[in-house]
């Protein structure tokens, strides 16, 4: 029954998609988070007091005991390096002109790390452990959006 | 020995056309409500069972996962199931068998949907349902095959419009009482339902269940756990699941033998011998009204056919012999898809409980059954329901000691609890979200047909319609396949069928999967091939749409030759056949 294909390109195939896009909300969590980003330049968490834990960006719910949580905990702006990449190719395996630096930083105050471009790395090599600062778009230019943060960069 | 498994909470939110909620936010909404009304806390839930649509449906790939922490899965054993519409229903199986078995004493199952993050419409998710070689050329609109199996029973039992849309007027009544309802309608008319907007033929706007979102979460515990967390749990008596063949076009569309198969396994484990006499409430699954009656008779509480005439008695009301949907069911409340499963083994954990408030079904019912439908159209998922004193016992529990249980007892929530979440959001709040993001998934399909459908394609492009022969069960299949799938072995040879056949049902459509408005109606239909013991989908062409009949007779139109290149659409149409083919 299993017959070995010769000429593969003769074989009877349809091309097609999946015709949809999506519009996602950011929810009741993400609605303050990405406000006070794109009014105040600020990065809010939500506490739970109970787990001590921070989470950033801010949620609802606590997921380790779901207590309702208040996306009140401002944290930030400095942080620290919890583990970085530096990326030479881009989604399809080309080349990049110029490598991306990507990393995971804790802000301080949140137990949560947030992932995001480094910038402004310098000539210093990068550490895991260093301080950082998130960089906030000026006011005019923000939008409420991930991309209100141009990054986070080395501090001294 | 299975061990004796109940329901001992549930909660749900809203079901919103639009929630500001996050999917996340949703389940955990609903989860939170289902743990507070029986007033556990987290770390009480040993395991969680969680549902949602595909992935592809909302585009967030590994969605249970996604999931996860909305629905209490931190640091716990979790699954994700899923079989389509069925789902809800069977996520309450799957939390049943995970206590059942012993691995687990508390699980919350958790049902989530958010469908109103797909653009443009969620139907375009569910294209992919349709076979890709052999359907999607033919620019199928799922629709189809809820119009062509509508029109199938009307046909059968010759059935009035009328009948079909009295389900509709019942569970959109139903639902005005609901908190959580999305179209409660207390004044609603058979007439308003003919007057709608005529979609598929026969299937008009309000036929159809709304798009939706929203989460239900139920409580599911061991005998013993669930002595000690309520005096009134509702038992899991029975359950069962069978599948039909993935060929919908060769199943009966008259009479759901997938849904009689798990009804039958769910009543032989719960004790039910008599269905009709023994089952006092039934949530059977309605995202078209026709559904409900359809599934009323494959749970076997109506003869097939007998279901509408029940309900022109009354007998399906509230307040009638055999309250169906008294939740109001997806028509009514909403059909955010797995969720709306689960609603039904909420809807009868309040009912059994006496809970459900102005829903109550009165006469204090002790036995209930919750069914849903789904997959490729072809999964009949069933649960059997009861309260103590008709529920089979399994004997006393081995552990339970009625000190603990008296120490522990907790006091009996008496109003169902519903999450005050599923804020609708309007059309501009969802344009204008802050933060809102736009994306598509860039993925691009190449479908190989196969070895028997590339056959069957070469054939078509000789101007040949080909089966493929059984000679275990004696069937000629159209679409031909390479293997029998009741036999379950190799088909035997290749078999010439005639390039006629008969319309098994049709459609008449309107509407393209987007639900714009097409210039010219579309006649899909099914069509029985002469020769063969099955069919495939197709247009019709060269007949008015008043004109076609199920039963009719029709005849391949080929393209030219010269313009054929293997494909489904070698075959432009079928027409009614006007004379004898020769060799006839």
């Amino acid at each position: 029954m299993l017959e070995k294909l010769e000429r593969p390109d003769e074989v009877r195939r349809w091309n097609g998609r999946i015709p949809v896009s999506h519009r996602y909300t950011p929810g009741v969590a993400g609605d303050v988070f990405f406000t006070a980003l794109r009014d105040r330049g600020v990065l809010l968490g939500s506490r739970c007091d109970s787990c001590d834990y921070t989470y950033v960006p801010a949620r609802l719910f606590c997921e380790r005991c779901f207590a309702e949580l208040s996306a009140d905990a401002e944290v930030g702006p400095g942080g620290r390096l919890v583990s970085f990449t530096i990326s030479y190719t881009g989604l399809e395996g080309e080349p990049l002109e110029q490598a991306v630096a990507i990393g995971l930083v804790r802000p301080d105050g949140a137990d949560a790390a947030i992932v995001h471009r480094i910038v402004d790395t310098g000539d210093e090599p990068l550490e895991i452990g260093q301080r950082m600062e998130v960089v906030v778009k000026p006011e005019e230019e923000r939008t409420g959006s991930i991309h209100d943060i141009d990054g986070f960069r080395p501090a001294g | 020995m299975a061990r004796r498994v109940a329901v001992v909470g549930a909660g749900m939110t809203k079901f919103v056309r639009r929630a500001q909620e996050t999917g996340k936010e949703l389940a955990w909404e609903a989860s939170r409500a289902a743990l507070d009304s029986c007033e556990l806390t987290l770390d009480q839930v040993d395991a969680v069972c969680l549902t949602s649509a595909p992935d592809a449906f909302d585009g967030v790939h590994m969605k249970g996962e996604y999931l996860s922490d909305g629905a209490g899965a931190f640091g716990k054993p979790f699954i994700r199931t899923y079989v389509g519409g069925g789902s809800g229903v069977f996520t309450a199986i799957q939390a049943w068998y995970t206590v059942a078995s012993g691995m687990a004493d508390v699980v919350l199952a958790v049902a989530e949907e958010k469908m109103s993050s797909t653009q443009p419409h969620p139907q375009g998710a569910f294209l992919t349902i349709f076979d890709n070689v052999l359907e999607r050329p033919l620019g199928p609109n799922l629709l189809w095959i809820f119009a062509l199996e509508m029109n199938r029973y009307m046909s059968a039992y010759d059935l009035d419009k009328r009948d079909i849309a009295q389900i509709a007027v019942k569970n959109k009544r139903n639902a005005a009482g609901h908190p959580a309802a999305l179209l409660g309608q207390s004044d609603i008319t058979v007439e308003d339902v003919l007057g709608s907007e005529t979609l598929a033929w026969p299937v008009q706007r309000l036929d159809v269940s709304p798009i939706s979102d929203g989460a239900v979460a139920v409580v599911v515990a061991s005998e013993e756990a669930a002595r000690r967390i309520t005096d009134r749990p509702v038992w899991i008596d029975g359950v069962g699941w069978n599948l039909d063949t993935t060929y919908w076009t060769n199943r009966d569309l008259v009479f759901p033998e997938y849904v009689a198969n798990a009804a039958r396994m769910a009543y032989d484990m719960a004790g039910v011998t008599e269905p009709r006499k023994q089952i006092h409430v039934a949530e059977p699954y309605d995202p078209f009204d026709y559904k409900e009656l359809h599934h009323l008779e494959g749970l076997l509480l109506f003869e097939p056919g007998k279901a509408p005439e029940a309900a022109r008695d009354g007998v399906l009301n509230r307040d009638g012999d055999l309250p169906s949907c008294p939740s109001g069911g997806l028509l009514g409340v909403g059909n955010p898809i797995a969720a709306a499963g689960l609603m039904k083994i909420a809807e009868l954990y309040w009912q059994l409980r006496g809970d459900a408030g102005e829903r109550q079904v009165p006469g204090t019912p002790e036995r209930g059954v919750a069914q849903a439908w789904g997959d490729l159209m072809q999964v009949g998922t069933v649960v059997v329901m009861g309260r103590d004193g008709v529920s089979r016992s399994s004997g006393p529990s081995p552990t339970a000691s009625p000190d603990t249980a008296a120490a522990t007892s907790l006091p009996v929530v008496q109003t169902p609890p519903y999450a005050t979440a599923g804020h609708p959001l309007s059309e501009t709040e969802f344009r204008g979200a802050v933060g809102a993001v736009d994306h598509a998934v860039d993925a691009r399909y190449e479908w190989d047909a196969g070895v028997a459908v590339g056959r069957f394609l070469d054939g078509l492009g000789e101007g040949r319609i080909l089966g493929r022969e059984c000679r275990g069960c004696g069937r000629v299949l159209v679409p031909p396949r390479m293997f029998c799938e009741r036999c379950f072995r190799a088909t035997d040879s290749w078999v010439d069928v005639r390039h006629s056949g008969s319309v098994e049902t049709f459609s008449i459509c309107h509407v393209a999967w987007d639900m714009t408005p097409l210039d010219e109606p579309e006649l899909p239909a099914v069509i029985s091939i002469d020769g063969s013991d099955g069919g495939f989908l197709h247009l019709l062409g060269e007949v008015a749409p008043d004109d076609v009949r199920v039963g009719m007779a029709v005849e391949a139109v080929w393209k030219p030759e010269v313009e054929r290149t293997g494909s489904i659409l070698d075959i432009a149409y079928f027409r009614p056949r006007a004379h004898e083919e020769p060799g006839d």
